[in-house]
């Protein structure tokens, strides 16, 4: 585990709206292939924090770099190198299912060939292959996050930021939805994901829960719940989100 | 090429929106075959009343040659002055025509004629071209009563006036609106629909979806953009078209300066949109402030109102408007047959208020906040 690189060095990262620090002094590193679970209360600056990351916002003070790149100053190289998926869903509704993808991968550089042969495996590992021509918009919810899931992969990313991404979804589709996260970890990518579900914060390798803007601890789910003498993470999160002092 | 695969959503997304194709076609139809009739300024069927004290042949023959003019409407011939008053006053006479009871004894004689004219003029522009036209009926009337032998004398030492109207040989007002016409058609249709569309990605979230993509941003911009501009030249040509079919108006300029100055005005309203929808979360935010400066433009850019007969201080707000360099390019184009010799300060006006908000726009859509 100590061999693989970190693909995520975060120092001492900074964000202020005006008077306010949502994000507070923060630094920590994430290793390559890792399921990364980043919790917090809402409004603890876990999204803030992570649109620093995506390239979406730029830190105030502190820095550091995406697989390599600079936070402040290479966004767009790092765009390149990330998958994105938000807990607003987002591909067009308007469009069918093979038109997100190609549209996607046509984004990312993709040329049409790579298109094709992606959009094919793509439909048939979500078993979707029937529904290529079905609008998005009249997709049941677990189907499009796992079509987003799998669009915000189509480039191959090096990381993949997940933000609740089973937000609102039956417990069966969350389940199979951490079956793709785990698959997609085991092929070496790096999976950041925020998310209210305590039981899938015991699924991920490392968790970090932040507290008014700060990272109030870091380490495994298994360390964490020794540290804090709690049976599982839900105590965890409870004992440590209640020293929160802002609302 | 990801301009390809950009473009290619955005023409799915217009074909497939239950609304906006409709709109391309309905636009021009109802801009060409409605409006010309609508926002015509001519003053028709003014309401006549005749106050005639004297009924003879002559006062009838008065009447007559008033209402064979097709301008008005005639309510009523009374002989009670204060009858006719109360028709004005209940908003039922724009004019009351009042012939005296010697009228038909003094008009023998040759002598001075003692008709009276009242006007309503809540709509001043309506009260004074009513006066004007009851007027030029009661020369025609006194002319054709003189004699022709009198008629020598009569005129001896007068001058004689003849106008010769250029351009717009018929006074027509349909003539003068079909250019303005299109020139609003064109302006809302850029204006809005490219604003709308940047707004709505914003509140379904996709556009956060293309931000954290490396895809440059004025690409995206351009894929936003270029649809409408197709949009509006189509819709150009079907209103060149229909005015042509329907109304047999041809432009008198080159059509070639026509796309010209409406790819210029497609600039200006594109760089407006855009610039609104940076500066909007929601797309009701987006449209009122569009219908604001669309309103103040059209107010303010001389195709209802003369710019010539505006005080200073409002003739100074219409140079930093860019309808007015559109509609006068436009109409000049149109009606008179300029070319871009006549009408380059228009295209300068255009192009510097245009540039203006493209980089303002590009400048502040940002992608890393």
């Amino acid at each position: 585990m100590n061999e693989a690189k970190d693909v995520i060095v975060v120092h001492e990262l900074t964000k202020k709206f005006g008077n306010f620090t949502a994000v507070d002094h923060i630094s920590f590193q994430v290793r390559q292939g890792e399921i990364f679970g980043f919790l917090g209360a809402n409004g603890a600056g876990k999204t803030t924090a992570m649109k620093i990351l995506c390239g979406l916002s730029l830190p105030t003070s502190g820095g550091g770099t995406v697989n390599g790149f600079d936070l402040c100053r290479e966004q767009e190289k790092i765009k390149r190198n990330i998958g994105y998926m938000s807990q607003k869903f987002s591909l067009y509704a308007d469009l069918k299912v093979w038109e997100n993808i190609r549209l996607f991968g046509g984004i990312y550089g993709l040329s049409s060939k790579a298109i094709r042969e992606k959009s094919e495996a793509m439909l048939r590992y979500l078993d979707m292959t029937d529904l290529r021509n079905e609008l998005v918009g009249d997709l049941p919810l677990g189907w499009k996050q796992k079509l987003a899931f799998s669009i915000a992969l189509i480039h191959e990313p090096a990381i993949v930021f997940l933000d609740e991404p089973t937000g609102g979804v039956d417990p069966e589709t969350r389940r199979l939805f951490w079956e793709l996260i785990y698959e997609t970890a085991e092929r070496g990518t790096t999976i950041f994901v925020t998310t209210h579900y305590m039981d899938e914060a015991e699924y991920c390798d490392r968790v970090s829960i932040m507290v008014d803007g700060v990272i109030a601890d870091l380490d495994t789910p298994a360390a964490l719940k020794e540290r804090h003498q709690a049976a599982d993470m839900d105590a965890v999160f409870r004992k440590l989100a209640y020293q929160a002092k802002r609302e | 090429m990801v301009l390809f695969y950009l473009l290619e959503k955005e023409f799915k997304q217009f074909f497939r929106d239950p609304g906006l194709p409709k709109m391309a076609i309905a636009f021009p139809v109802l801009m060409m075959l409605v409006f010309p009739f609508a926002v015509s300024m001519e003053i028709r069927n003014i309401n006549l009343v005749v106050v005639d004290s004297n009924r003879s042949t002559a006062s009838s023959e008065l009447i007559r040659t008033c209402t064979s003019s097709g301008y008005f409407n005639l309510v009523d011939v009374c002989d009670d002055p204060r009858r006719a008053m109360q028709l004005m006053d209940r908003n039922q006479a724009d004019a009351i025509l009042t012939i005296s009871s010697d009228f038909d004894r003094l008009l023998e004689r040759g002598e001075e004629l003692p008709v009276g004219i009242k006007v309503n003029t809540i709509n001043g522009t309506k009260g004074s071209i009513g006066a004007g036209y009851l007027t030029s009926c009661i020369r025609r009337f006194q002319a054709a009563q003189v004699p022709a032998s009198q008629t020598m004398t009569a005129t001896d030492g007068r001058m004689e006036l003849s106008a010769k109207y250029y351009f717009n040989e018929y006074l027509d007002y349909k003539k003068f609106m079909v250019p303005a016409l299109i020139v609003i058609a064109i302006t809302m249709l850029t204006g809005f629909f490219p604003a709308l569309n940047i707004v709505s990605e914003k509140e379904r979230g996709t556009i956060e979806q293309i931000n954290v993509t490396p895809v440059n941003r004025g690409i995206f911009i351009l894929c936003k953009l270029i649809p409408y501009w197709l949009v509006a030249f189509f819709v150009l040509s079907a209103c060149l078209l229909i005015a042509w079919l329907v109304f047999d108006y041809a432009c008198a300029g080159s059509l070639a300066l026509v796309y010209l100055f409406t790819a210029c005005n497609i600039l200006v309203t594109a760089g407006m949109g855009l610039l609104i929808s940076n500066y909007s979360d929601n797309a009701q935010q987006a449209m009122f402030v569009t219908w604001f400066f669309m309103m103040v433009f059209m107010l303010v850019s001389g195709i209802f109102t003369p710019i010539a007969s505006m005080p200073d201080w409002a003739k100074a707000i219409t140079y930093f408007n860019p309808m007015r360099y559109y509609a006068d390019a436009m109409r000049s184009i149109y009606i008179k047959g300029s070319t871009l010799a006549d009408v380059w300060t228009d295209a300068l006006g255009l192009l510097a208020i245009g540039t203006t908000m493209v980089t303002w726009a590009v400048l502040s859509y940002k992608k890393t906040t």
